[in-house]
């Protein structure tokens, strides 16, 4: 699947990010849902996927996510010690640090992929963080450089 | 005091006595085949080898030019090396510093059992770089090399060009910790030859510092402009002794994954992703750089995952054989400074 | 036939004129490596080169090729073709062995007229090629083995000889005369040029030594398929694609296609493949008819020493010695053949005991 995304001759104030956010089945997609039903407003520029587990998450999700044309990734799952199957969330973060690092160091902008633990219990947690995604993301302007070009 | 020898002198002495240690091995009968160096048909080549008998063991050699990792003989994706009955042979390989690494880790990671394999360890003094030499003399033929007091000399038709060795060793040679296969009580009965008692390795990565003090946009521009030229053959990938897995990310096609095409993108998708699995597995022996044929240097990222891996979980793979990997485990309190925290 | 001169500072003159008519490739220098790549400044090109790490068959046979590309409108499906097939191509620089492999891989491509590419056979068409001489043959060539010669003409459309300050021009075929005809400013070769010319070609066809009996090889071959020299041969190898990727004759492709769902297009192209890749030949069932090192390693051999001669009458070698000393392993396909031409010897051996 690939995302339109907005050339750069198009860029305007009115450009709005496109996120993608993978997150877990048990708390984050959860805590999303509280947000939902407490009417916590929260910008639209997110697309949830839900996965099972924040440790389902294959650093290739996020690297395709790149390739593909979105504009950010977002990953979330349980806080550490409270994962659905134990240990889940404890292999994703290690994962997720030297993906992190990785990124960084290839070039690609540090803030266009984040990670964020949230619980089911944090609706208001979780709005205030796709807030602030959403806003780091929008500062970066597009994602251009790492999306496929159609040569 | 010692005196330092000379590079040549050096490699006389290695080659030597590993020589006489594969001919003691194969006599008494405490391995089948020895898998070594021998002599190339081009200047700037080794060619791997696989011993049978003892008489043959005068073919093989150590120079500066023994690149390839021989660990990737022994992954579960080669085919094993049996005998008529098809029973499995005792094995003796002839290890520098990463290939015995090479060799630990593969076992820490239960793909290949140490009971049936003999560590012949030389005390390696670094390969040269040969890629660069090569990019260099640019385009004439080098038809000899030898080393000469320290220097590298390289000779052609109509032209001698003199290299000094420690500047043209690889990258990863020069802030090599590991010389020689590490060895401790675990792994006695494994090491024969020359072996180091090591159980933790200390590095400052300073070699890093220039490039991660470069803004991400010149770093992007480094990275496109480094892995541009890359063909996709795979010989890094099929050079690693790490990358043993019966079906590559790239090469899974039910869906297809990644595109393999030379797009850029793609491209870097490939060796972003490369890098990724091999996060606490790299043993930095440069095989990956040394194979490939458009000359492209991985060193870099090779550094950047040993950094990363001795930061965070202060491992440092093939060293030792009963920690595991740090990729297959966890710690409550792994540091997470990168998670998103409410302002 | 027509012998002219061209200076070697007149090669930018040579670009500006036929560069208006030709989409001109060249050999220049990328990151330390030869390749042909589209010039757009004359000065880029480089001619003292030995040969091109990527063989020229990438102007005609890119690496990554689109085959065409489609828009969706509702359920309306719009086949856009390639526009640039008509386009004048003119390869200028090419080794004689490599000019010669692209006459080879037409021959692939239109498999005796039975089943033909159209895309390569038509870029191929118009295609002009100007070659160029072997002055200094490097020690791993062997294209005298398989009926190449540093200084083969026939494959070129205009020849050219380096001799030293200046090039001799000559046209071989009527495309190339018609195109020399053109270019008037050309300074006509004395006699001395055209003898210096020929001593060169003597003297670099001289200095191959590497002289392997291939038809012998190809006959026994044709009886050694489950010879245990095959493991022998196979046992360095690591499985990469290196020797088939710059192999100026391997014609191998994977066929993709690529969506883009959100635009409603999407696209069909073709990328190099290689024999050696375990998922080359993996079936849809998951069956592997290739699946060990040993056969893949065999194929290699097998295909262009054996197969092509069969199918084509031709090697499917040209001798350019990329593959070995390009080898990662260094194994080596002199070893190799000479490993095969001894295996009849041993079997003779048996047979008269």
């Amino acid at each position: 699947m690939t995302v339109q995304t907005v050339d750069d001759k198009s860029i305007n104030e009115n450009w709005e990010p496109k996120i993608i956010a993978f997150l877990c089945n048990w708390c984050s997609y959860a805590g999303a849902d509280l947000a939902g039903v407490s009417r916590i407003q929260y910008p639209p520029n997110i697309r949830i996927v839900r996965v099972p587990c924040s440790g389902r998450i294959n650093p290739n999700f996020i690297i395709k996510s790149l390739t593909d044309g979105w504009d950010g990734v977002l990953v979330s799952g349980c806080h550490p010690g409270d994962c659905h199957y134990i240990s889940g969330n404890l292999v994703a973060r290690r994962r997720f640090a030297i993906l992190n690092e990785l990124l960084e160091f290839f070039g690609i902008e540090p803030g266009r992929v984040n990670f964020m633990w949230a619980s089911a219990a944090e609706g208001e947690r979780f709005a205030n963080l796709i807030k602030k995604v959403t806003k780091i993301i929008k500062e970066l302007g597009p994602n251009t450089k790492f999306k496929k070009k159609w040569c | 005091m010692v005196l330092k020898m000379g590079v040549e002198a050096e490699n006389q002495n290695i080659e030597k006595s590993m020589i006489e240690t594969a001919n003691n091995l194969l006599k008494n009968k405490e391995v089948d085949v020895i898998i070594g160096y021998s002599k190339g048909t081009v200047p700037l080549s080794s060619a791997p080898i696989i011993i049978r008998r003892e008489e043959d063991t005068d073919k093989l050699i150590w120079n500066n030019l023994c690149y390839v990792n021989l660990a990737k003989y022994l992954v579960p994706l080669m085919p094993q090396l049996c005998d008529s009955e098809g029973n499995s042979l005792k094995i003796g390989v002839v290890s520098k510093g990463c290939v015995g690494r090479a060799l630990i880790h593969l076992a820490v990671e239960k793909q290949i059992k140490l009971d049936d394999i003999k560590i012949i360890g030389i005390p390696c003094n670094g390969n040269i770089n040969r890629k660069r030499i090569e990019k260099e003399i640019g385009e004439s033929e080098i038809l000899e090399l030898s080393i000469v007091d320290n220097n590298i000399n390289v000779k052609g038709k109509d032209f001698e060009q003199s290299f000094p060795f420690d500047e043209y060793l690889n990258e990863l040679c020069k802030v090599c910790k590991v010389k020689s296969p590490p060895n401790n009580e675990s792994l006695a009965e494994v090491c024969v030859g020359e072996c180091l008692e090591i159980t933790s390795v200390e590095d400052d990565f300073s070699d890093l510092d220039e490039y991660e003090s470069k803004s991400t946009e010149e770093k992007w521009d480094y990275i496109i402009d480094t892995l541009r030229t890359c063909t996709r053959c795979y010989a890094c990938r099929e050079a690693c002794p790490m990358c043993y897995c019966h079906l590559c990310f790239v090469d899974q096609n039910k869906p297809i994954w990644f595109g393999k095409t030379t797009e850029i993108s793609e491209i870097i998708t490939f060796h972003l992703t490369r890098a990724m699995h091999l996060a606490g597995r790299c043993v930095a022996c440069g095989a990956c750089s040394s194979v490939c044929p458009m000359g492209i240097d991985l060193n870099l990222i090779t550094r950047k995952l040993e950094k990363i891996v001795k930061g965070r979980f202060n491992f440092t793979s093939g060293i030792d054989i009963e920690t595991l990997a740090p990729m297959t485990t966890f710690k409550m309190d792994d540091s997470e400074e990168f998670m998103l925290e409410e302002d | 036939m027509e012998q002219k001169i061209l200076q070697k500072d007149q090669v930018g003159k040579l670009y500006s004129e036929l560069s208006k008519v030709y989409t001109f490739y060249a050999p220049i220098k990328e990151k330390g490596n030869i390749v042909f790549k589209k010039i757009e400044n004359p000065k880029d090109i480089v001619l003292d080169y030995l040969n091109s790490k990527i063989p020229p068959k990438s102007v005609l046979f890119p690496e990554t090729e689109v085959l065409f590309e489609y828009k969706l409108d509702g359920k309306d499906v719009e086949i856009i073709d390639r526009q640039d097939l008509d386009d004048k191509i003119l390869i200028f620089g090419i080794r004689p062995c490599d000019a010669y492999s692209l006459e080879l891989m037409a021959n692939f491509f239109s498999f005796h007229g039975n089943l033909k590419d159209e895309l390569y056979l038509k870029k191929k068409e118009n295609t002009t090629i100007i070659g160029m001489g072997c002055n200094n043959p490097r020690t791993t060539c062997f294209c005298t083995s398989v009926d190449g010669n540093p200084f083969k003409k026939e494959d070129s459309d205009i020849f050219l000889t380096d001799l030293g300050e200046k090039y001799l021009v000559e046209g071989i075929s009527d495309k190339g005369k018609d195109l020399i005809q053109k270019l008037s400013w050309l300074a006509e070769a004395k006699n001395a040029d055209i003898k210096k010319a020929n001593e060169l070609a003597k003297q670099a066809e001289e200095s191959i030594t590497t002289k392997m009996d291939v038809k012998e090889v190809t006959k026994i071959l044709e009886s050694s398929f489950q010879h245990p020299v095959w493991d022998e041969i196979s046992e360095s190898c690591i499985g990469c694609g290196t020797c088939a990727y710059l192999c100026p004759t391997c014609t191998c492709f994977d066929v993709i296609d690529e969506t883009d769902d959100y635009n409603n297009k999407g696209r069909r192209i073709r990328i190099w493949d290689t024999c050696q890749s375990c998922l080359y030949t993996l079936e849809a069932s998951g069956h592997n008819p290739r699946d060990t090192k040993i056969q893949r390693c065999r194929n290699r051999i097998m295909h262009k020493f054996s197969y092509y001669p069969k199918n084509y009458d031709l090697l499917g070698c040209v001798g350019c010695g990329r593959c070995i000393h390009l080898c990662p392993v260094n194994n080596d396909l002199r070893v190799i053949l000479d490993k095969i031409l001894k295996v009849e010897k041993k079997e003779d051996e048996k047979a008269i005991a």
